[in-house]
C-alpha cells in the first residue's frame, strides 16, 4: 500500500465537473458499495476495480483516471447501471471518461490499423460498435 | 393478419442472413407478417451515453420517424417499428425514450430531418420480434404451429446484455429472464440453465482485443456444457458471432474439441415450425448446426 498526495484545487473540480456534464451523473452519489466491481464480467482485467476508478473521478485525479485501462475493458454492458443501490447511471460514467480522452487523441484505435482480413471478416455491427466507442 | 415495420439493420443483411430469412418466413407463418420499411439507415448499434451528443441521436431518429410513414400503408400494423437484432433494438429503444422526454433534443434533431421532409412525431414505440411473440403472438399460437418438437436438443438460452440491459431497453426481467426459455420450450426443446446466461461476450472487444472476448466465451461455453446443454440460443448477431467464431478459433489451437452449435431463435422456430432448411444459412455459421439436426432426426 502506498500513499500519495491528492491535490484538490481547480483543474480536479473540473474535471470532476466534466464528467458529470457528459454523464449526466452526480459522482459523489457513489458510497464505494462495489456492487458494480462486484458484478463487471471484466473486473479481473481492470487496473483499477469499477468503484476504485469512480473513486479517482470523486478526487478530481484526472490523470490517473485516464492512466487506468478500466474504460477501455468496459464493454458497455449495463450491468453495473442496472444494479448500482444509488442508481448511477456508471456505464455512463465510463463513457465519460472514454469521450474526454477521446475528444483530446480521438483514435484509441486506428482503423488504418486493422489487418484487412479482420475487416473483411468482422460483422460490421462488431466494427460500428467498436469505431462508435474508441474514435472520437 | 397483422402486418408489422421491421427494421433489418446492416447484419441481417450481411453475416446474419438465416436470422432473417428464418424470422420473415415465421412471421408469415404466425400471422404477424414482419414487413422491411423502405429507406433505412444503420442505428449506430451503440447509444450514445454522452448526454451533449446529438449527432449519434439523429440516425436512429429518422429510422423511427420513416417507420411511423411505413405503417401507415400497412395492414393492421400498430405503432411499432420491430427488430430482430438486440443491439438494434437496444439502441432504438433508448433514443426513443431520451427524445421523447426531452423536447430540447428533438427539436434540434428534427430540424435536421427536415432536410428530407421528415419530422419525428414521438408517435412509435420500438418493439423486438420476441416481444411481439410473447405480447401478440402468444406461445400457444406457437406451440399449435409446431410440426416437429425439437425433441433431444438442449438448449442455453443466452441473453447477453442488451435485451435486458439498461432499464429503458429490456424486454423482460433483467435478473431472472424467460422469453428465450418459454419460446424454446413451446418449441418441445429441453431448457438447460447456466447462470452466465447474461455475462457479457466481450462485444466489440473481438476488434482490437480479442483475447478479452476469448475468455468471456470460454466461460460462458463451459458453463453451458456442464450444464448438460447441446446448444445455444442467441438473439443477437454480435453474440451469435463471438460464441461461434471464438470456438473454432479454440479448436483450432487445440483448447476444445467439443463445439456446441449457436442457433438465432427464428432457426429453432423455423426448424421446429416446418420451413424449408435453406433458409437458416447454416453453411454460414462457423460451428455448423446441421450436424446435430441430423443425428436428432430433425432435419
Ligand atoms: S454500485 Fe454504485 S454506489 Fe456502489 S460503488 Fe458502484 S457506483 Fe458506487
Ligand atoms: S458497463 Fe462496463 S463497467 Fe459496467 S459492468 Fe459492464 S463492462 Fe463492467
Amino acid at each position: 500500500m502506498s500513499y500519495g498526495y491528492i491535490k484538490i484545487g481547480s483543474e480536479e473540480k473540473a474535471f470532476i465537473a466534466k464528467v458529470e456534464e457528459i454523464s449526466g451523473q452526480n459522482v459523489y452519489s457513489c458510497y464505494q458499495c462495489g456492487k458494480c466491481s462486484a458484478g463487471c464480467a471484466f473486473s479481473y482485467k481492470m487496473d483499477k476495480t469499477v468503484n476504485q476508478f469512480i473513486h479517482l473521478i470523486q478526487l478530481g485525479q484526472k490523470e490517473r483516471t485516464l492512466d487506468a485501462n478500466t474504460h477501455w475493458i468496459c464493454a458497455s454492458c449495463f450491468t453495473c447501471t442496472v444494479r448500482c443501490p444509488r442508481e448511477i447511471d456508471v456505464a455512463a460514467l465510463m463513457e465519460a471518461v472514454r469521450e474526454i480522452s477521446l475528444r483530446e487523441n480521438p483514435e484509441k484505435v486506428r482503423i488504418a490499423d486493422l489487418p484487412k482480413e479482420s475487416l473483411e471478416k468482422l460483422p460490421n455491427i462488431a466494427l460500428v460498435s467498436n469505431f462508435r466507442k474508441k474514435t472520437g | 393478419m397483422v402486418q408489422y415495420s421491421y427494421f433489418p439493420g446492416c447484419n441481417l443483411k450481411t453475416n446474419a442472413k438465416g436470422f432473417e430469412k428464418s424470422a420473415l418466413a415465421v412471421s408469415k407463418q404466425l400471422d404477424a407478417e414482419l414487413v422491411e420499411m423502405p429507406n433505412w439507415n444503420c442505428c449506430g448499434t451503440v447509444h450514445t451515453l454522452a448526454s451533449d451528443n446529438l449527432m449519434k441521436r439523429i440516425a436512429p431518429t429518422r429510422i423511427l420517424s420513416r417507420s411511423s410513414k411505413h405503417v401507415e400503408i400497412l395492414e393492421n400494423s400498430p405503432k411499432e417499428v420491430v427488430t430482430l437484432c438486440s443491439m438494434c433494438n437496444s439502441t432504438l429503444k433508448v433514443v426513443n425514450k431520451d427524445i421523447k422526454n426531452d423536447e430540447s433534443k428533438l427539436e434540434p434533431i428534427n430540424f435536421q430531418l427536415e432536410v428530407d421532409e421528415e419530422e419525428y412525431q414521438k408517435d412509435m414505440e420500438v418493439k423486438h420480434f420476441l416481444e411481439i411473440l410473447r405480447d401478440s403472438v402468444g406461445y400457444e399460437k406457437i406451440e399449435k404451429s409446431v410440426k416437429k418438437p425439437l425433441k433431444g436438443l438442449k438448449v442455453f438460452c443466452y441473453y447477453g446484455c442488451m435485451l435486458l440491459h439498461p432499464d429503458e431497453a429490456k424486454i423482460d426481467d433483467e435478473e431472472m429472464p424467460a422469453v428465450l426459455e418459454d419460446l424454446s420450450e413451446s418449441l418441445g426443446a429441453e431448457i438447460i440453465f447456466s447462470p452466465l446466461f447474461k455475462h457479457c461476450c466481450g462485444s466489440y472487444h473481438i476488434v482490437d482485443q480479442e483475447d478479452i472476448v476469448n475468455t468471456q466465451v470460454q466461460k460462458i461455453i463451459q458453463s453451458a456444457k456442464q450444464n448438460g446443454a447441446n446448444a445455444v440460443v442467441v438473439a443477437c448477431p454480435l453474440c451469435a458471432y463471438n460464441l461461434d467464431a471464438q470456438q473454432k478459433s479454440m479448436e483450432k489451437q487445440g483448447l476444445d474439441k467439443e463445439l456446441l452449435p449457436i442457433f438465432y431463435f427464428t432457426q429453432l422456430m423455423a426448424i421446429a415450425m416446418g420451413e424449408a432448411s435453406n433458409i437458416n444459412h447454416f453453411e454460414e455459421h462457423h460451428i455448423n448446426p446441421e450436424k446435430l439436426l441430423k443425428k436428432l432426426k430433425l432435419i
